[in-house]
């Protein structure tokens, strides 16, 4: 893995990585840089508002490129994901920081993040409806590409399989 | 969306209020409206609207479940099906994510044809989006324009690729072809007709009191909305955002080429109409630029079909906004996972705030201003 473009310092990477970890402490379970412009993140699922009101109020992400789901059946576990970035500092546009957090199969609820980036609202709509998870504090928690009377499992579970040939 | 009308009768009315008032409630489509099935329920109140849901799902087909079922290469036609008339931007976006798991580069060689496609498919998009434009606001010679010069580019992207649309020429490692003999004099040729064009629209539609008129002032969006809504591509530069992924995080050969950030302040529907007009003129800069600085060399590298356990995120500018790939592997052959959102997924937001305080005849043109493609935000 050493294309040119990852050979540059990952300081501003670290940075971020780095004040959210002396903020929140042990709720930042996981963080790494992947590569240039890449930095993730694991938030525990109930301190998620609160990291992404630092994140969005202090650190500058004004806004969610993207959010969905993944589905780990062997683990037992779902992920949501959110990719936030930054548009307001021109010299930071390129970061890109993917925000995890880690919910049970078995109960699928987390927290919405409409009321802190409001282009979530269909992301999470989605995510919805193709992975069963609950999003508390959505305004409109509906199906939004899903015929209106689907009554099957939500169809990107990894347990819900298509028959092919 | 709590009062849907049912499909059957699409025209409900509100009960009277105490003052005797009455809403209207019709809903447009599904049926294909110029782009594409979708439907949007619109409330009005004499002919003003005050509230619209667009309701997507009509050319909904599960891409995201298709693309875990099939290995990398099987995967890129299914990729670029959602939008085939742009493409190699969206194909670019999914073959950089793989690429980046695999840990290897295209040549440079491969970096430029790969532009190369990317904008001859940005200006074939933006022509189709300017003619149905004109179907819209019933001008029968921009209908008919625009469509017979595209045709121009979609012949040198045929010259390129082999296929006029769906090209499937961007794959992991380098493209599938070399550029073909003649192709740097006619791309010259073709891109400088097609400027000559550009001012023969603007003197026909552009600058026609008719169109400006109907276009100017018309679904107005903020900067501050469209920023805070998610808007991209030249629905955010048509409120004032130099916001472009070409510029931002350079790909590709974008960071050698030299081009403008095509913005416009007013944030109507005329800004974002034009904002695409001069990304028309910019893009046909690049295609000069890019025959004639594309270095020698090897097109295609070997790249094995395995996605290797990891993550990727990547985004390219595709002709409607910022198109961006997820990808998770598992070291299978296929992908564990792939989020795919495209830009007129993203643009979905900002439908109801262009839309909603405007006159309903002004709705056809304030909507598809946006260039919303229906077929691109389902997948």
């Amino acid at each position: 893995m050493t294309t040119p473009t990852n050979i540059p310092s990952l300081e501003r990477e670290d940075h971020i990585l780095d004040q959210l970890k002396e903020k929140f402490g042990d709720a930042i379970k996981e963080s790494r840089v992947s590569r240039r412009s890449r930095p993730e993140v694991t938030v525990a699922m109930e301190k998620m508002l609160e990291v992404s009101r630092f994140l969005r109020d202090e650190l500058g992400f004004d806004r969610a490129n993207g959010a969905g789901g993944a589905d780990y059946l062997r683990d037992q576990k779902m992920e949501v994901i959110y990719h936030v970035s930054n548009l307001a500092r021109k010299e930071t546009r390129d970061i890109i920081l993917s925000v995890k957090e880690i919910i049970p199969r078995s109960s699928p609820k987390v927290n919405s993040l409409v009321s802190i980036w409001p282009s979530v609202e269909n992301f999470e709509r989605e995510t919805y409806e193709m992975y069963g998870i609950t999003f508390d504090g959505h305004p409109h928690l509906e199906k939004l590409f899903l015929i209106d009377n689907w009554d099957g499992p939500p169809p990107l579970r990894k347990d819900v399989r298509i028959p092919t040939d | 969306m709590e009062k849907q009308p049912s499909p059957m009768t699409s025209v409900v009315s509100s009960e009277p209020s105490e003052s005797g008032s009455q809403t209207l409630t019709i809903s447009v489509g599904p049926q294909h409206s110029g782009s594409g099935h979708m439907r949007l329920i619109i409330e009005m109140d004499g002919d003003i609207i005050i509230r619209a849901s667009p309701d997507p799902g009509y050319v909904h087909r599960g891409t995201e479940k298709i693309y875990e079922l099939r290995n990398i290469i099987k995967n890129i036609p299914v990729i670029e099906r959602p939008a085939i008339i742009d493409a190699s931007n969206l194909n670019h976006a999914y073959i950089r994510a793989v690429e980046e798991l695999q840990g290897i580069e295209a040549p440079p060689r491969a970096q430029y044809l790969r532009c190369l496609l990317n904008e001859m498919n940005r200006i074939t998009s933006h022509l189709y989006w300017l003619s149905i434009f004109g179907v819209f606001l019933g001008h029968t010679t921009m209908f008919m324009w625009p469509l017979g010069d595209r045709e121009l580019i979609v012949d040198l992207q045929e010259k390129l690729t082999g296929a006029r649309i769906t090209h499937s020429y961007i794959v992991p490692g380098g493209v599938r072809r070399d550029l073909p003999q003649g192709m740097k004099e006619e791309a010259i040729k073709r891109t400088q007709y097609l400027e000559k064009r550009l001012e023969e629209y603007d003197k026909i539609f552009f600058e026609n009191p008719i169109f400006t008129a109907r276009a100017k002032g018309v679904g107005k969006l903020s900067r501050d909305e469209a920023v805070k809504l998610g808007a991209v591509g030249p629905a955010l530069r048509g409120s004032g955002v130099d916001y472009d992924v070409r510029k931002d995080e350079p790909y590709a050969a974008y960071p050698e080429l030299d081009f403008n950030v095509c913005t416009r302040q007013e944030g109507d529907s005329y800004a974002r109409s034009m904002a695409r007009i001069d990304e028309i003129r910019e893009s046909c800069k690049l295609i000069r630029q890019i025959v004639q600085k594309i270095p020698s060399g090897p097109f295609r590298r070997k790249a094995p079909i395995v996605v290797p356990r990891g993550e990727s995120y990547s985004r390219v500018e595709s002709a409607r906004g910022e198109c961006s790939v997820y990808l998770i592997g598992d070291g299978g052959d296929k992908p564990y996972r792939l989020r795919f959102i495209t830009g007129s997924y993203r643009n979905m937001a900002i439908i109801a705030p262009v839309l909603i305080g405007g006159h309903m005849a002004d709705m056809p043109t304030a909507w598809w201003s946006i260039d919303y493609w229906p077929v691109e935000a389902d997948r």
